[in-house]
């Protein structure tokens, strides 16, 4: 009976901690909400207002009618796919070759890749466009997702996922006289399914909301994704915040559904041990 | 297959004390090379050779619209002369001191988040995803809302017991903290995920072995999931070091450009972004770019060598 | 209500240029005989305005068609560089004062000279203080397309509550003060005026109107007794109370406290005007007038230029629409869309019109006693340096006297690398 009350003192206790959490985590989001329903002048107003003064829908309208909001929505999502779809391939191989294979310059080369995340990223967006426009990409999709295709974050997290699997489960599949890339694609790989899941949803999130570079290489409306587009909302002295914020927050529903897809891939632990093996 | 973690991770102690491993097969050698060559590849198009590029550019004094003349090491000089480069050193250590705090806080999430058989724990795991998905501009609107001297929430809050009214991203002594926080809080989400994969990947039956021998979620944690989510813990304290040596955005977004205490929060790439794309100063904005990223391949370098202290590996 | 509808058009507007390219099938490429110019800018509000333009010179020049590229303010100036050197920026673009004398000594603008002259271009019709702006070693390079002042922008509602006479003509700085220290209700968190740090709008007025200048022979002016002297007058208003100081107006600038009517008195541009009738608050009770006189009657005056990329390979159509942009007809249709004042003399009555609650006149009466706005070849250099240095002094701190000689000292280092 005793143990049972800590059980749910506890179980309580961690209600309370979480829910303060999520409060913290979804305020801001909430705020992007209020703010889309204000009006303009009730935006910029001193003192601000918390909730609207009168609920004003009209600017998810307004969205639709000031992008080519489809259009955008269909270059992100191609963006986005490229570029999650690449880094999920390339960094999965080269991780799986850093973790679990022995060459020579191993270390060196680990180390290589991953200086490619010690320079700010602004630093090679100069020579990055001179590329894409040697390759005649200006203004094109694949623009906007080939440098992001290879990544050292990716790589790094997957390398450190395939370290923590235990080493019998690859000697196993050896002797059955499985070759390399076997051994990788069907024995390895979907054990770190979930470092996967969560790759994907870091790099889709990324790309959804790439903006510096989408704006460089792609100064096309039509080839725009919408992260972009919603910053020519951006006035010199003032920007329409209620259809800015009503535009990013259509824009995240797609992330959202993402999310809640890919989740179950990386939250619990599976039952099964690797003891298949 | 080890049950337990603690002979795992005396295994892998073991694995390397008996280094060095004997002369890898070079047809093995040859797969190995065939895995990494495709991003391999990529790596040399897009960033090696613009870092080569770039690396050239910070010798010469690089036109706004193209060309350069050699100088040698002139920029790397000046930036080593300028003074408002090391206030923003300065500044960035302090960032990345408490940008750190995200990783415990993630992990104590994680944790949770994982409890089986809790309640409301899917709403909850979609909650805690809801910072990445808010457009960067809405935080910085409502951080500053909250942080506004004249009428933002937390005086208020404060007012009630008692606190003086105070301007948190203009006076310099509290600016860096306030900052901080909201590095703080944007991070968590992030390293959350991660965490989660991480802790996903342990197998249950740790778990059911060790309640069985009668451990408290407490102990579980500590020499359960702790132990085994090291290598993911690593990752992420390398990660999170080297992104918050970076910290640039944040700042650009709450603090403006006329706020008394810009100099004081400036960060290494904020200054890196001012010198490249405002003031065209880009040979002195590479070179601080590659002293910044020696920097950090050094206390790169230093996590690796300290990891086989602490990390286990499978 | 009227801002709603003032946005909404400036917003379905902005989407036109971008369906519009949408539907372009040929894009930017010379299909059937057409020349297709691309026309680069950042402003989403004027884009309506430029589509009646467009439309007034296609119809001259049936043989040309100009499409806009609309590039965010934040990322104009990086997009516009990289572009440059790839050479794929658009074949005319807007410039700003700031950055044409790096463009122009960098030779990537085209020379405007001869064809001013082959075309007659009615260059003379434009203030004299805005085409030289747009002129570096005797060449011309951008004709000015608008421009603004600064003007002094006034609640009548605070100031009968207080009980005192509005702003006129006649103010002087100690009219400004008097009045300042009136208006300021610290019970319900009103000021009288606010010295924000605000180059264009506050600091270089200030420095100008005290008898000081910002930058003259290539000299920094921040030394100077007098722009101390303007400067101080701004900071002394903080240091009583009477404006806010700069620390509490990071977060709610000037211009939004005086919208919310939490401020009497504010500087402001006549570019803003469509912002402020939009207020309802503003439009019934806001007035405006010409800044007062320190020891000289004085406002700063600025307005954007058009300009052709040297790397363009349609220069001739490009020209034309230039042309067409600097004349009478072009000048009138942008003043009637009501967002900008045009830059061509005596074409301003239709944007006069559009708000007659305002006295919009005092913004081109202050034209013939208008500083252009100061600018070298490396501008943005010795600009950053002012907020930082200027901070502490406008928070309330003191000591205005040091941070501006310090400020000119660096100004003048900086001004000397950029001729070296």
């Amino acid at each position: 009976m005793a143990d049972r009350r800590r059980v749910n003192t506890g179980s309580l206790a961690t209600h309370l901690v979480l829910s303060l959490g999520a409060l913290v985590m979804v305020f801001p989001f909430l705020w992007q909400a209020l703010t889309a329903l204000k009006s303009l002048a009730e935006v910029s107003k001193v003192p601000p207002t918390f909730l609207p003064d009168d609920w004003n829908w009209s600017s998810f309208d307004e969205v639709f009618t000031a992008l080519p909001f489809r259009e955008m929505l269909t270059n992100s999502a191609l963006a986005t796919a490229g570029r999650t779809a690449g880094q999920l391939v390339f960094c999965s191989l080269a991780a799986y070759a850093f973790a679990r294979m022995r060459f020579r310059g191993r270390d060196l080369l680990f180390g290589l890749f991953l200086s490619v995340l010690m320079v700010p990223s602004s630093l090679l967006v100069l020579p990055q466009y001179d590329i894409i426009q040697q390759f005649g990409l200006l203004n094109s999709t694949p623009a906007l997702f080939l440098p992001g295709m290879f990544s050292a974050f990716g790589t790094f997290l997957l390398r450190q996922a395939f370290l923590a699997l235990p080493k019998e489960l690859e000697e196993a599949a050896r002797i059955d006289g499985a070759g390399s890339f076997r051994v990788f694609w069907s024995v390895m790989l979907p054990l770190i399914r979930p470092a996967l899941a969560a790759l994907a949803v870091i790099t889709a999130m990324t790309a959804w909301n790439d903006l510096l570079w989408p704006l460089i290489v792609n100064t096309d409306p039509k080839t725009m994704p919408i992260s972009a587009g919603l910053t020519s909302l951006e006035g010199q002295y003032e920007t329409n915040y209620p259809v800015m914020m009503a535009g990013s927050l259509i824009a995240s529903l797609p992330m959202l559904l993402v999310y809640v897809f890919l989740q179950r891939h990386f939250v619990q632990s599976v039952a099964f041990s690797g003891s298949k093996g | 297959m080890s049950l337990f973690p603690a002979t795992a991770a005396a295994k892998a102690a073991d694995r390397r004390a008996t280094k060095p491993a004997p002369r890898p097969a070079p047809r093995g050698q040859r797969a190995a090379y065939g895995f990494i060559a495709p991003l391999g590849i990529g790596f040399a198009v897009f960033y090696f050779w613009p870092m080569i590029q770039t690396f050239y550019f910070s010798f010469t004094e690089f036109g706004p619209f193209g060309g350069h003349t050699w100088t040698g090491t002139d920029n790397y000089a000046r930036v080593l002369r300028d003074v408002t480069v090391w206030q923003a050193l300065g500044n960035t250590l302090i960032y990345c001191g408490i940008g750190l705090v995200a990783l415990p806080l993630a992990i104590v999430v994680a944790a949770l988040l994982n409890r089986r058989g809790l309640r409301g724990v899917a709403v909850y795991r979609a909650l805690y995803f809801v910072p990445f998905v808010t457009l960067p501009v809405a935080v910085g609107l409502v951080w500053n809302w909250l942080y506004n001297g004249d009428f933002g929430l937390l005086n208020e809050i404060l007012g009630w017991f008692g606190v003086d009214r105070h301007y948190w991203v203009s006076d310099p002594s509290t600016a860096v903290l306030a900052i901080g926080a909201v590095m703080v809080w944007s991070t968590t989400g992030y390293y959350l995920i991660i965490f989660m994969a991480g802790i996903k990947a342990i197998p249950r039956d740790y778990y059911e072995a060790a309640e069985l021998d009668g451990a408290g979620p407490l102990r579980r944690f500590f020499t359960i999931t702790l132990p085994l989510l090291s290598p993911t813990l690593f990752f992420a304290s390398v990660i999170c070091m080297i992104q918050s040596l970076q910290t640039f955005d944040l700042i650009y977004i709450m603090m403006g450009e006329k706020n008394p205490a810009v100099g004081d929060t400036q960060s290494v790439v904020g200054l890196f972004y001012k010198w490249a794309f405002i003031e065209n100063a880009q040979g002195a904005a590479a070179a601080l770019a590659f002293l910044l990223m020696l920097l950090i391949a050094g206390l790169t370098y230093l996590q690796f060598r300290l990891q086989r202290k602490w990390v286990h590996y499978g | 209500m009227r801002r709603r509808t003032l946005l909404c058009s400036g917003l379905a507007a902005a989407s036109a240029p971008v369906l519009a390219a949408c539907s372009d099938e040929g894009g930017s490429a010379d299909g059937g005989g057409r020349t297709t110019v691309s026309y680069g800018m950042w402003d989403p509000a004027q884009v309506p305005g430029m589509k009646k333009v467009i439309a007034a010179f296609e119809e001259q020049h049936p043989d040309i068609s100009v499409r806009i590229e609309l590039t965010p303010w934040a990322s104009y100036w990086t997009t516009l560089k990289t572009s440059m050197r790839g050479g794929t920026a658009p074949d005319v673009f807007w410039m700003n004062a700031v950055n044409f004398q790096l463009y122009a000594a960098h030779d990537v603008l085209e020379p405007l000279t001869e064809h001013i002259a082959h075309d007659r271009t009615p260059v003379d019709r434009h203030p004299e203080q805005l085409v030289r702006l747009y002129s570096y070693d005797g060449v011309q390079y951008g004709l000015p397309k608008d421009f603004d002042t600064i003007g002094l922008w006034y609640n009548k509602a605070l100031f009968d509550k207080a009980g005192i006479s509005y702003p006129d003509t006649t103010w002087t700085w100690d009219d400004l003060r008097d009045a300042a220290a009136e208006l300021t209700n610290p019970r319900e968190r009103v000021h009288g005026f606010c010295s924000e740090m605000q180059r264009q709008i506050v600091l270089y007025p200030a420095i100008h109107a005290a008898g000081g200048y910002v930058l003259r022979d290539g000299h920094s002016g921040f030394g100077d007794e007098r722009s101390v002297e303007g400067l101080r007058f701004l900071t002394d208003m903080i240091d009583r109370g009477w404006s806010p100081p700069q620390s509490a107006m990071v977060e709610n600038i000037g211009r939004v406290r005086f919208w919310s009517e939490k401020v009497a008195m504010v500087h402001d541009l006549s570019a803003m005007a469509g912002q402020m009738y939009a207020v309802p608050a503003l439009k019934d009770h806001g007035g405006v007038t010409v800044l007062p006189q320190g020891r000289e009657h004085t406002t700063i005056i600025h307005g954007l230029a058009n300009v052709i990329s040297a790397k363009s390979d349609k220069k001739a159509a490009a020209w034309k629409f230039v042309h067409f942009m600097a004349g009478r007809r072009a000048a009138e249709i942008q003043a009637a869309s009501g967002v900008t004042i045009s830059s061509y003399a005596g074409t301003q009555d239709a944007w006069l019109k559009s708000m007659p609650e305002f006295d919009l006149k005092h913004f081109i009466d202050m034209e013939k006693y208008g500083v252009p706005y100061p600018s070298s070849k490396n501008t943005a250099v010795w600009e950053n340096l002012q907020y930082p240095l200027l901070g502490a002094a406008f928070s309330g701190k003191g000591g205005i006297e040091d941070a501006a000689r310090t400020l000119g000292k660096q100004m003048d280092r900086a001004l000397k690398e950029e001729r070296s």
